[in-house]
């Protein structure tokens, strides 16, 4: 009896702590900067803002960090080490067709955006996440659309990176 | 009959007008929201004391209704104008951190701050996105030199649809979007590049130091080319 009660204390502890560390943000700030479209892509002006402003709160959400920086905002050199920088460009943009979508199916005619993001250490300007990533959605749906999966799509592989 | 008709036609836009009239939704205690600041902004230390005074607030949004947040669901409403609550926040950071001067004589740096945009953006559906666009106008009041500072704020709440959690995001979502912009303006690299001139910044990286000191250059001439 004496022995199960301590089985299940340890087990109480050791759930908790891993609570715990799961709920640890994984960096100390993250300083979102604006996406800039490459050449030719064309998107509304509003978008890029949006983008921001999804990305900002999508990572808050999943508590990556214990700060949420501003674009060029100044941080304390003593948190600089475990502070990242998070960068990227629109490099392709399809409107979709509503179209074939309907006569097609399958994913043809959606919209879809391209993206390339790169994730750098502050301190030692370590590269921890450079990749493309490509969302898609419905053509009748609003290109914002797009932000928000992307956005959610980028707290996914910060979440994973090493 | 003719008058009849010359009667209708003048009374037609005079009937659409008050119809248009009639749909306009008007602020009401119900409807009006009271932007604060949640939370202290900290602003960045500079390497002097520092006073600023803030000047002027203008509106450059060409937004004929500036208090006006939302027109469906029965309309959001401001309490204050957009220049007011964007100048009591701002004075109210300086204040709390002793960076706030009286009046503009006794100031190192004169501000003042352009609204581009106050409320909401063009959000995503029932969700309500939040935005304050500001161009802060720095003047430094020895020399006259004046330096324009961009901050931007952001905020994205969850959706709602009914009226109280409309009004709770968007109030929650106007506050935090102001208190990025500040927080941005205040913490911003752009605002410690215009007060401490490059001479006096410490330069962080070992290689911009390098630069500075224009060894790189004396070196780069000293070689011999190879092309």
């Amino acid at each position: 009896m004496h022995r199960i009660s301590w089985i299940i204390v340890t087990l109480v502890f050791l759930s908790a702590t891993w609570a715990i560390a799961k709920d640890q943000p994984k960096f100390k700030s993250i300083e979102v900067k604006h996406f800039p479209n490459a050449e030719g892509v064309e998107l509304p002006p509003e978008f890029s803002d949006y983008l921001y402003a999804e990305l900002r709160s999508t990572l808050q959400k999943k508590k990556l960090a214990e700060q949420f920086v501003g674009e060029d905002e100044v941080v304390d050199a003593a948190d600089a080490l475990n502070s990242v920088i998070l960068e990227g460009s629109v490099l392709e943009y399809k409107k979709g067709s509503v179209v074939k979508e309907s006569l097609i199916g399958f994913g043809a005619g959606a919209r879809s955006l391209r993206a390339h993001v790169k994730l750098t250490r502050r301190g030692n300007k370590e590269v921890i996440v450079d990749k493309e990533i490509k969302v898609r959605a419905m053509a009748r749906w609003d290109p914002k659309t797009l932000a928000k999966f992307l956005a959610n799509s980028i707290a996914g592989e910060l979440k994973h990176s090493d | 009959m003719q008058t009849r008709r010359l009667l209708c036609f003048a009374l037609f836009p005079l009937l659409l007008a008050f119809s248009a009239a009639a749909d306009e939704p008007k602020p009401t205690p119900d409807n009006t929201i009271s932007i604060k600041l949640d939370y202290e902004i900290k602003p960045q230390s500079f390497p002097r004391p520092l006073k600023f005074f803030v000047d002027r607030v203008i509106d450059r949004s060409a937004n004929p209704q500036p208090m006006r947040v939302l027109k469906e669901r029965g309309g959001v409403f401001l309490d204050k104008q957009p220049t007011e609550i964007v100048q009591q926040a701002l004075q109210e950071t300086l204040q709390k951190s002793s960076l706030l001067a009286s009046d503009a004589a006794s100031a190192d740096y004169v501000l003042t701050v352009y609204v581009f945009h106050f409320g909401l953006g063009s959000g995503l559906g029932t969700e309500y996105y939040g935005k304050v666009d500001l161009n802060v106008v720095v003047k430094d009041v020895k020399s006259g030199d004046t330096h324009e500072v961009t901050a931007l704020g952001t905020s994205v709440q969850g959706a709602a649809v009914r009226k109280k959690n409309i009004l709770k995001n968007i109030e929650a979502n106007i506050s935090e979007a102001l208190e990025s912009a500040l927080r941005n303006f205040l913490r911003g690299t752009k605002l410690r590049d215009v007060v401490s001139p490059t001479e006096e910044k410490s330069s962080e990286t070992p290689q911009a130091r390098l630069d500075e000191s224009h060894i790189g250059n004396f070196l780069y001439e000293g070689r011999p080319s190879y092309a």
